[in-house]
């Protein structure tokens, strides 16, 4: 089970894609998709373990935003292609921080 | 327009595992995630197993006669990778004829895939194992030359 309060953030964020994409796994490929429910309380369940401040920062931002996480590569946030400044360096990370662009504000998620 | 997908430029030596020996669906879940973190490319191995994992409580990937195709996107992984592995002994991996699966097709892809090649990649797979045919010799692939020269077949 992820630790860290953002990459419970990334599951909650990846749950949701994978809501919105049961219908078409089931009707384009056949796959069984018959635990829609099962899985939407298991993802409430999950939101439990996420501080409440991250959780309304990643609601207002999926107001704007398809989604509320960005990835970064190479130090550019892939949300809006702004290079994020050095000092957001993945070495200055700790577990329970989450960093934010500073141009879109979308929430960053480090993939390198 | 219709993107063509040749399946085999995803079909990687260094992500064919010949003999699973896990026996549980979470435990193989986690070998078949193996290459990839020995390659590398996985940001988190948990986020992805948990991702995995939370895929099967939508529905079992176990598609029937054999076949298993774990799959979903998350952030973790920056490109679409495929890891195919075979159990011999065969898996119970609560699938939906309850039978054992003896082939995996492990499907991951970040959520922002720039290409679009997920679905299309996921549907080509359902179509090669809905071929019994091939489907029987895939099991039996002995290496990953016969699993790929049984692919290109088709
Ligand atoms: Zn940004």
């Amino acid at each position: 089970m992820p630790r860290s309060q953002l990459e419970l953030l990334v599951l909650y964020q990846d749950i949701h894609l994978m809501l919105q994409e049961a219908e078409e796994e089931k009707i384009q490929f056949g796959f069984s998709v018959d635990g829609i429910d099962e899985l939407k309380q298991a993802q409430e369940e999950l939101a439990k373990n996420i501080d409440d401040r991250f959780l309304r920062t990643y609601e207002r931002l999926k107001t704007r935003y398809r989604r509320a996480i960005a990835p970064v590569k190479n130090n550019i946030c892939l949300g809006c292609f702004a290079k994020l400044p050095t000092s957001y360096s993945t070495k200055h990370h700790n577990e329970q921080m989450i960093f934010t662009c500073e141009h879109c504000g979308r929430m960053l998620y480090w993939i390198e | 327009m219709m993107t063509s997908i040749n399946i085999v430029d995803f079909l990687k030596e260094e992500f064919f595992i010949s003999r699973l020996e896990e026996n549980s669906k979470e435990t193989v879940l986690k070998e078949l995630l193996q290459p990839l973190v020995h390659a590398g490319v996985i940001n988190s191995e948990s986020l992805v197993l948990e991702t995995l994992i939370k895929r099967e409580t939508l529905g079992s990937t176990g598609i029937g006669k054999g076949i298993a195709i774990p799959h979903c996107r998350t952030l973790a992984i920056s490109n679409l990778y495929i890891v195919v592995g075979i159990s011999t002994k065969g898996i119970d991996y609560q699938a939906i004829d309850r039978k054992h699966v003896h082939l995996f097709f492990l499907i991951l892809a970040p959520p922002n895939e720039e290409e679009s090649r997920y679905l299309p990649v996921l549907g080509k797979i359902v179509e090669i194992v809905r071929n019994s045919k091939i489907r029987r010799s895939l099991i039996k692939a002995k290496d990953y030359t016969s699993m790929i020269n049984i692919i290109k077949k088709e």
